[in-house]
């Protein structure tokens, strides 16, 4: 029997067969200005030619799954003949949630995966305890761990201790991916050039210069400088969608320091922009959050916890999900936390090769694991007892 | 709009106007799209029209056996399956417990205008500037108006 694992991301959906290699996928439909009466759905985000205006439909608000007619054109074109040919009376399906899923979607999804899709077997748990589990997997002799998952939707810091999540102490940050690259887009529209409808070009944008920065405002003086002092401004060049496909930053050799490019293209300068945006994660109060920064929140989840837990724990952070890609986080995240740590607790806080798919791989390393026949409900347990084998099961 | 008018000086925001535009200006940060849906803005078929079937009308005879009832439990927002948890009356941690509380380190402040840090506030909306020449931007553009 073949095991699929699905990280159903609110952004991008992580699937592939525990035996084979993980895709990443947007979960989402998208409809384009030049042909309007089409839905593209996932990955047919490749067929369109010209993406600027690009129409985003997710099935996802706030994080949660509330949109299940999209959902399921999702589902139905990853699972399909075109993608992976899932035969589901002989396949179990390893599928994520957020945590504390409202009950309602919880049994939605029991009904769907069940009933509809008709999996043999499915376990349904948190992308964070995947992580984890990813990581007491290498490391066998840690006891505890702490997950730090900032996605598209929000930031959850959710702590684990032998394997096991420890709920009370789970915090989360209501500052993810597409708030950021929503304020990006705000500031450039103010500041510069009106983006407001292009935010696939955007999010590229700040995938390809925000950063995060070391010394805050000493960046921000450096970014005051005029001309060529100031090595922190980048020109963007942003894609027409014919001769330049892709954005890209204009070398620095090419960078025209006062006046204007001969050249054609259309430019943004972007120079604050680039570290004040990801800042929003250490700070989220500086766009009028009341809701601590990453690392305080940190603190705050560790605290909560037995004493004898805490040392364990900050020894032991891992970082998952997309915003830890921008250079500088792990290097930031470690000293702010150094500062605010008792000196006699050491702190190391680890990034993985690859933050975005860290879950999915823990996924694919439970899915081989002793105790997974264990963990799962099969279609027949359910078919007899309903949503309760799943919520005694399933720790959501 | 409640809104002070002290004679022969400028109109000042209250604190509770202030509120809500923040609150709206949070909002737009999570939103999807700023844009309408293409679709939507296609001019409406005429009578005699036929537009060519597209995938949002559910293909016929799939997936139609379940009742209403199921139906409408696949079709609600954030914001009514928040309530419907009733999350207030369940034991922590929940939801709402998980959400980090506030920050205890004080507020950094940046210019609206140009987002560097800033030391003054705009006497009339609460918004922050760093020089005369953010100040006259933001007043020009924001401080009243708020466009965007």
């Amino acid at each position: 029997m073949a095991t699929l694992v699905l990280d159903n991301g609110a952004y991008t959906a992580k699937i592939g067969y525990s035996l084979e290699k993980v895709s990443v996928i947007p979960n989402c439909q998208f409809r384009s200005k030049n042909s309007r009466l089409k839905t593209f759905t996932a990955n047919q985000l490749d067929e369109i030619k010209d993406p600027s205006g690009l129409f985003y439909i997710l099935p996802f608000q706030k994080g949660y799954l509330v949109n299940w007619d999209v959902q399921r054109k999702v589902w139905d074109h990853l699972f399909g003949k075109e993608m992976f040919k899932v035969d589901f009376a002989d396949t179990s399906i390893i599928i994520t949630e957020p945590y504390f899923n409202f009950t309602s979607i919880q049994e939605s999804m029991n009904e769907i995966l069940f009933e509809e899709y008709q999996f043999q077997s499915a376990l349904r748990i948190n992308g964070g305890s995947l992580s984890a589990h990813h990581c007491f997997h290498s490391k066998p002799s840690e006891l505890c761990c702490l997950v730090v998952d900032s996605g598209f939707s929000f930031t959850h810091i959710a702590p684990y201790c032998r394997s096991k999540k420890l709920n009370h102490g789970i915090r989360r940050i209501n500052v993810g991916g597409k708030l950021l690259t929503n304020h990006l887009k705000e500031i450039i529209s103010y500041r510069q050039l009106h983006v407001m409808d292009e935010t696939h070009v955007i999010n590229q944008v700040k995938e390809d210069v925000c950063y995060v920065s070391q010394q805050f405002y000493k960046d921000m003086e450096i970014a005051q400088l005029r001309g060529e002092d100031n090595d922190l401004m980048r020109d963007y060049v942003l894609p027409d969608f014919s001769a330049i496909k892709k954005g890209f930053c204009k070398p620095r050799e090419e960078m025209v320091f006062s006046g204007k490019y001969k050249t054609g293209e259309q430019i943004l300068r972007l120079v604050n922009e680039r570290f004040a945006v990801p800042e929003t994660l250490f700070h989220p109060s500086d766009i009028g959050i009341q809701e601590m920064g990453i690392p305080e929140a940190i603190v705050d989840s560790v605290q909560s916890l037995p004493e004898e837990m805490q040392p364990h724990l900050y020894q032991n952070i891992v970082l998952t999900g997309g915003n830890m890609l921008f250079p500088g986080f792990r290097e930031r995240l470690e000293a702010e936390l150094r500062s605010l740590v008792p000196a006699h607790l050491p702190v190391s806080v680890l990034l993985p090769p690859n933050p975005v798919c860290h879950a999915w791989e823990g996924g694919k390393l439970l899915a081989h694991s002793p105790d997974f026949d264990e963990m799962v409900v099969t279609r027949e347990e359910y078919e007899e007892n309903g949503h309760c084998v799943c919520e005694d099961k399933f720790d959501i | 709009r409640p809104q002070k008018k002290i004679a022969g000086q400028r109109r000042v925001l209250d604190e509770a106007t202030r509120q809500r535009r923040l609150t709206r200006q949070l909002e737009a940060l999570e939103k999807d799209n700023f844009q309408d849906d293409p679709l939507s803005s296609l001019p409406p078929p005429g009578p005699t029209a036929r537009l060519p079937a597209f995938s949002e009308t559910e293909e016929p005879g799939k997936r139609k056996t379940r009742g209403d009832h199921f139906k409408q439990r696949f079709r609600k927002n954030f914001t009514a399956l928040l309530e419907e948890e009733n999350l207030s009356e369940r034991p922590e941690p929940n939801y709402l417990s998980a959400a980090a509380p506030p920050s205890s380190l004080p507020p950094r402040h940046f210019c609206c205008v140009c987002g560097f840090p800033s030391h003054y506030t705009c006497s009339t909306c609460g918004g922050r500037y760093c020089s005369c020449k953010c100040l006259s931007t933001h007043r020009e553009t924001r401080c009243l108006k708020w466009t965007l």
